[in-house]
């Protein structure tokens, strides 16, 4: 097991190394000087122009920059912004939580939905149901969730009226100081009326946009998984002695088909980050998704650099978390290869 | 019943069905698959002849027409079938140019990811050793940060357009490809047939794309057709936010995001490119399961 745990750990940190190395070199290949963007188009004296630079360390050779960077990153130094002048990982753990929040909101979603239509239609094999399911599925794994978003936006929020537009809570009626940054909890601690209620309707069409394509690739998996498992023999066994429905279903069956869909949660880690730039984008939704984005539109290479180093960080760090507690599970892999 | 006189009367078969038969008798039997592919096949043909079809230019401003909703709807003029955006410029004709160019960049990228990837999936698994290890720690990069954010990191550091988007989905999907080539020329290499051919003295370039390259085609072919609508969405979605083809160029994401402010007062402007989009990756999804299932029995979905 320890042994497990090293070789996956060992293949994680040239991983990190490289992920430092190009972000590093990527962001200096930007044309344009990033003292130059600092300054404005004012301009200022050479003398200060030098002085900037020593200061940012700017006239140093690149691998030493490169050198006191990953020092920096070591200490938890990931750069400061060149716009708001906040540290940028100050500025991450900030909005992290929102992502956050968001992405488990959208996960569960996508589990609970994805699991449940899964094993109706594998047990309703061939029904209209489960044609229409896994049409209902190829559309899900096929959507552009910016335009989705923009859709509910129109139909929910414009039309009917049912949830808000876009933020994570009606700011003018309500206001606390964040205590965990998750605004469903918070807004339960303020013990404010309405304001957890707020909260919800704010994360209802976020989650579900979120939670589309996740939603379709479970619900295809434990389908094909479930339909797997019903023909083993200690289903059969099960349903001789007598057991009802319910029980061989979700007691003996659903236990087992859930092993690979696991797997596919943890890979679908990735797709909720990305997907969360674009989620948060349409929804004015204050993460550090569409932090990332404001980064590029205002050419704040730093945050940029820091951004998306942080983001691939933390997901690479949970693939080897899904992977270690994998190994974990299902001694095969730990075994193996 | 099968009597000895039918037997008698049966005249031997010296040919087996040709694989293209085979494979299209095969593809026929999923209706979805057949569905995908006569869509796909009419945008196709409306992306190839989109300058015949189209009846305005994608670029040409109406004044006199500006926001129209489709012609089927209250307010709309036949003139402009589905409508004109907030320019005056026609719908149709900028949703019909908007599939030459998506399927221009689906295409684009998955020829090259197809080409870049046998090169260094054939390299890893020929040669081993530290082309192996260089090559596969790269993909295995790739692959650990999520494809939309190394898309971002790239184009924000080549500047946004067609070409860079381009470049951008391309990286994001290469690993896939080089880790399939790789990992079915490895299952190949150890097979007598290789070895034969090894005996008998052919060179290696010859080895790895003459001898086992075909032979790893099935699941590459696969990949490609899911491919293209994945590198069709990945683009949208640059160009939504601003990063992929910039503004006119009439491409299916960035017409959404000019679309975007008019949410409320104008529906039709938002709803139509994003159906275009979904209506293309839908039928490429439905195209490609049918080719897995009829290329690859192994993975035939149950």
């Amino acid at each position: 097991m320890l042994a497990f745990f090293a070789k996956r750990l060992a293949l994680t940190l040239p991983t990190f190394l490289a992920l430092m190395f190009v972000t590093f070199f990527a962001i200096r290949l930007v044309p344009g000087d990033p003292v130059e963007v600092r300054v404005g188009e004012r301009g200022i004296s050479p003398e200060r122009l030098a002085q900037f630079r020593h200061e940012l360390g700017l006239d140093q050779p690149v691998w030493k920059q490169f050198l006191d960077y990953v020092g920096g990153i070591l200490h938890g130094d990931f750069g400061t912004s060149v716009v708001t002048n906040e540290k940028v990982l100050t500025e991450f753990l900030t909005l992290f939580p929102a992502t956050l929040e968001l992405g488990l909101c959208a996960m569960i979603f996508a589990i609970i939905v994805g699991v449940f239509f899964g094993v109706i239609a594998a047990v309703n094999r061939g029904s209209f149901f489960d044609h229409t399911l896994m049409g209902l599925s190829v559309a899900g794994f096929s959507m552009p969730i910016f335009w989705w978003g923009l859709l509910l936006i129109m139909l929910v929020a414009g039309q009917w009226g049912l949830t808000p537009v876009s933020g994570r809570i009606d700011l003018i009626r309500f206001y606390f100081e964040p205590v965990t940054g998750f605004m469903l909890i918070d807004s339960w601690l303020s013990g404010q009326k309405g304001a957890f209620s707020s909260a919800l309707s704010h994360l209802i069409l976020p989650t579900i946009v979120l939670g589309t394509v996740p939603l379709a690739t479970i619900a295809r998996m434990t389908r094909s998984s479930m339909l797997e498992v019903l023909s083993e023999d200690y289903v059969r066994t099960a349903r001789a002695k007598g057991l009802g429905t319910l029980r061989v279903i979700g007691l003996h069956a659903l236990r087992n088909a859930l092993i690979p869909v696991v797997t596919i949660v943890g890979i679908q880690i990735g797709t909720i980050m990305a997907g969360a730039v674009l989620t948060e984008t349409i929804f004015s939704w204050p993460g550090v998704g569409k932090w990332l984005i404001e980064a590029i539109g205002r050419r704040d290479y730093p945050a940029l650099q820091g951004g998306i180093l942080l983001i691939s960080g933390l997901v690479i760090f949970v693939n080897l978390l899904v992977d270690l507690l994998y190994g974990l599970i299902n001694p095969r892999i730990r075994h193996g290869n | 019943m099968v009597t000895e006189a039918t037997i008698a009367e049966a005249k031997p078969v010296s040919t087996a069905p040709s694989p293209l038969s085979e494979f299209w008798g095969s593809f026929r039997e999923n209706p979805g698959a057949v569905a995908g592919l006569i869509i796909l096949t009419i945008i196709a043909l409306l992306a190839i002849f989109a300058d015949l079809i189209a009846p305005y230019s994608p670029y040409e401003q109406y004044r006199d027409a500006v926001k129209l909703p489709p012609a089927f709807v209250e307010g709309g003029r036949a003139a402009f079938l589905l409508g004109t955006d907030a320019l005056g410029r026609d719908t149709l004709s900028r949703i019909i140019h908007g599939a030459r160019i998506s399927l221009f960049i689906g295409l684009t990228v998955v020829t090259v990811s197809i080409v870049v990837g046998v090169v260094l999936g054939l390299m890893a698994a020929f040669y081993r050793g530290i082309a192996d290890v260089l090559i596969m720690r790269t993909m295995d990069l790739i692959i650990a940060v999520p494809g939309l954010v190394t898309a971002i990191l790239i184009v924000a550091v080549l500047g946004p357009n067609l070409t860079n988007t381009i470049v951008a989905v391309t990286v994001v999907y290469l690993p896939r490809y080089v880790r399939l080539v790789r990992a079915s020329a490895l299952g190949e290499l150890g097979k007598d047939y290789v070895i034969a051919a090894q005996v008998s003295g052919v060179g290696k370039l010859r080895l790895m794309f003459v001898t086992v390259l075909p032979n790893c085609l099935a699941p590459l072919i696969v990949q490609a057709a899911l491919g293209v609508s994945e590198a069709i969405l990945e683009a949208a979605a640059l160009g939504f936010l601003g990063l992929g083809a910039q503004p006119p160029t009439p491409e299916w994401g960035s017409m959404l995001a000019d679309a975007r402010e008019f949410i409320r007062s104008n529906p039709w402007i938002v709803t139509l490119p994003g159906l275009a989009i979904l209506v293309t990756v839908i039928s490429i999804n439905l195209m490609g399961d049918g080719l897995r299932d009829a290329l690859d029995p192994k993975l035939r979905r149950s």
